[in-house]
């Protein structure tokens, strides 16, 4: 294992050299609250944030993505034809991402590169990027990624863990993406691996212990579906929603999309939007008919999803990170945590 | 507070044992700080965990449209005239109702109470008009009077409107508010600013209807902007169709719009959305001298026809 | 929608029957003579969605 260290003056400069060869994403400040946006140049990230108010999956999977172009020009020879439509796909790093975003990103990806189905819009993007983490010392009480099985300095789906340990900055190489990011920046101060790693577990069980948000996942997987399916508890637990898309929205490990073609003139752009199963217009049906035309039915869905269909499709855990964004975002209190608690003990 | 608590388990236990009501709508203690959830209580366990405090935001009579059932409701000044609003309108039948009334203390602003502070509110607790706020290694005491949401500040109908049972004595009501400051300023605006003072004002908006869907007034079954044939707007991030959107829906609040500020109260990006619903608001006072959801006799000034009406604007 | 910041002049309302075709006329004139004096919209146009 490698470790580097960077002291704060040479991480703007590092930075700056960056700005050639790759497309710098990061957490700033706008107006109330942090997002993750493209940086201009010489702009530094903010990395003054407890979390984003949304989740970086906007830097691989935009809310609002161009696929297709098209021309109804009957005079034109292509007419009627989509065509893919260039993108940029050169280099790009996303700084100060926390490990249960960066985690988030392999928990879609069974959707997004599965074996059977490419989707090639994500696939280049989230090659193209390089996932500098921010190891997170503070933990919000809405967070609760351990249980989620994830952690405040987990390393899955990073290719740097950055640390800050309040003079400087420790960054830990994790793949070889990582280690060519660090030679574009010009970083290359390496410390001794045994101080650095016991330092960084140090302070990853100090982070560890922060997190206080106790949710049990562990039956979810031998729960009979149906059974979970008609429990009495939802009508309870979906009374409050209204519906709205704040959790999908905010969300990390919600992939949905629906797709939109938009023509002007002659020419038209297919396109794709983030969905939310929370609308009842997700499952309306051509014929009119909509299976899951009832609050209590979507409710049902978003969780099932996450914390049963998932965990039984993809032996890969739950479909959450326990980033808590839903948690505190939603206008009504709906608050994942309990509901998994009342599905996990559910029947005894 | 603890006394309307009290007043609101003994009116909503004794309702559901004399069976005048299948449920009750209230809010139980949320899992985070400044926050309630809406809920119902069928049993005295469920009425047991009703609370009331100034984080009661959530405009209640959003959950009533087309219920069935005998209902009873806890309802402030503004959930009352929407409770009114929904009656005219047909979305909920008075003899269904028993309106708990609750004269409204007014409610805190969790966006402004939220960026006051650099790091995580982990606790707020209330004393009288104080707001105590505590987080790792920080306590705060706030007057309550300097965090109310923008519309209780400038609320003049706290007492509920219309109700059945009360769980207090009235409370004074605010005289001589300038309720439109705001909407003046942007009336003066050249309309180059106006343009693109609202284009500041959404540019965070990720369109995800919280706002429209914490409304009692937004109960279309098919929204304007869902409808796709025909497509009235289009559905991605774009400026336009995102401010389309939102005036839009501010024109077919007009008339009907009581200020509850639900709608900006669950905007998850704290996005000021009255600034489009106050402007219509303001106009309906000005022209037709109308407030909503004050009256069950009269009906809306949208949906009559009076000879006086004024008509200036058409050539 | 001046709130918002269409300009003034740029919406008109009238109410024209069918049998007031001079009136029609007139109107007609008076908003195109009033919108072309304000000259081109920028504001309230979309001439493709800006998305990524
Ligand atoms: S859970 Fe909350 S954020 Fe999600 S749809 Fe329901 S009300 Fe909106
Ligand atoms: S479900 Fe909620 S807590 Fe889990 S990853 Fe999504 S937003 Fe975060
Ligand atoms: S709640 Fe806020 S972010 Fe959501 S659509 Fe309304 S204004 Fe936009
Ligand atoms: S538009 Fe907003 S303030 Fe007006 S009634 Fe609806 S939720 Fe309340």
């Amino acid at each position: 294992m490698k470790f580097i260290k960077i002291d704060k003056e040479s991480w703007a400069k590092g930075l700056e050299r960056l700005d050639d060869s790759f497309r710098l994403f990061g957490p700033v400040k706008q107006d109330k609250f942090h997002n993750f946006k493209e940086l201009d140049k010489g702009e530094l990230p903010d990395l003054s944030l407890l979390n984003t108010r949304l989740s970086p999956k906007s830097v691989v999977y935009p809310q609002s993505e161009v696929m297709f172009e098209y021309t109804l020009d009957e005079n034109k020879e292509d007419h009627h034809i989509l065509k893919e439509i260039d993108k940029d796909y050169s280099p790009r790093a996303v700084i100060g991402i926390r490990p249960c975003d960066a985690k988030a990103f392999l928990v879609v990806k069974p959707n997004f590169d599965a074996p059977e189905y490419k989707d090639p819009y994500w696939i280049k993007s989230y090659e193209a990027t390089t996932f500098v983490g921010y190891a997170c010392d503070t933990p919000c009480s809405t967070c609760f990624c351990t249980p989620a099985g994830c952690g405040p300095f987990h390393e899955e789906g990073l290719d740097l863990l950055l640390v800050d340990t309040n003079d400087h900055y420790l960054i830990k190489v994790i793949t070889e993406k990582g280690e060519n990011f660090l030679s574009a920046a010009g970083w290359g101060a390496e410390v001794d691996a045994d101080a650095a790693s016991d330092q960084i577990e140090t302070m990853r069980h100090t982070a560890e212990a922060k997190i206080t948000s106790r949710v049990s996942t562990d039956e979810l997987k031998d729960k009979n579906i149906t059974d979970l399916f008609e429990a009495s508890f939802w009508e309870e637990a979906a009374f409050a929603c209204i519906n709205c898309g704040t959790c999908t929205y905010a969300c990390p490990t919600c992939w949905c999309f629906d797709i939109q073609d938009e023509t002007y003139g002659y020419y038209g752009i297919r396109m794709r939007n983030w969905d939310s199963c929370m609308y009842p217009l997700f499952t309306l049906h051509g014929s009119g008919h909509n299976p899951r035309d009832t609050k209590i039915q979507r409710v049902r869905q978003r969780f099932m999803h996450k914390l049963k269909y998932y965990v039984d499709k993809y032996e890969n855990g739950i479909q959450c990170v326990g980033c808590g964004r839903c948690i505190r975002l939603c206008p009504v209190n709906i608050d994942i945590r309990r509901v998994c608690e009342l599905m996990n003990s559910y029947g005894g | 507070m603890s006394a309307y608590i009290d007043k609101i388990k003994e009116i909503s236990n004794r309702l559901l044992k004399e069976s005048k009501v299948d449920m009750v709508i209230g809010f139980r203690k949320g899992t985070v700080p400044m926050m309630n959830e809406p809920c119902f209580a069928k049993t005295p366990q469920d009425v047991d965990n009703f609370v009331w405090d100034s984080n009661c935001g959530i405009n209640l009579a959003n959950y009533l449209t087309n219920r069935e059932e005998k209902i009873g409701i806890i309802a402030k000044g503004c959930d009352s005239r929407n409770i009114v609003t929904h009656i005219i309108e047909n979305k909920i039948k008075r003899d269904r109702l028993v309106i708990i009334g609750v004269p409204c203390k007014a409610m805190i602003d969790r966006h402004k109470i939220e960026t006051m502070f650099e790091t995580e509110i982990q606790d707020v607790i209330e004393a009288d008009d104080k707001i105590i706020v505590k987080g790792d290694g920080f306590e705060k005491t706030l007057n309550k009077s300097d965090v109310l949401q923008e519309n209780c500040a400038i609320c003049i109908h706290r007492n509920p409107v219309k109700h059945d049972e009360v769980v207090g004595d009235p409370v004074e009501e605010q005289k001589d508010v300038d309720r439109y400051e705001d909407v003046r300023k942007i009336e003066a605006m050249p309309p180059e600013e106006k343009w693109r003072y609202f284009d500041d004002l959404i540019s965070a908006c990720i369109r995800c209807y919280a706002c429209r869907n914490a409304c009692p007034l937004c109960y279309c079954h098919t929204c304007f902007v869902d409808e796709s044939r025909p497509q009235w707007v289009g559905k991605s991030q774009d400026p336009i169709d995102t401010r389309t959107f939102h005036f839009l829906r501010a024109y077919h609040c007009s008339g009907r719009c009581t200020d509850c500020g639900a709608c900006e109260r669950a905007c998850p990006m704290g996005i000021k959305v009255r600034r489009f619903t106050k402007k219509l608001e303001k106009d309906c006072l000005d022209l037709f001298g109308w407030e909503a959801g004050m009256t069950l006799e009269e009906r809306p000034p949208l949906d009559t026809y009076r000879s006086d009406d004024p008509d200036e604007f058409i050539k | 929608m001046e709130y918002m910041g269409i300009e003034p002049g740029r919406l008109h309302f009238s109410w024209i029957s069918s049998a007031e075709s001079t009136k029609f006329v007139d109107v007609v004139n008076k908003v195109t003579a009033a919108v072309k004096a304000l000259g081109p919209n920028n504001n309230y146009l979309k001439t493709m969605a800006k998305v990524a």
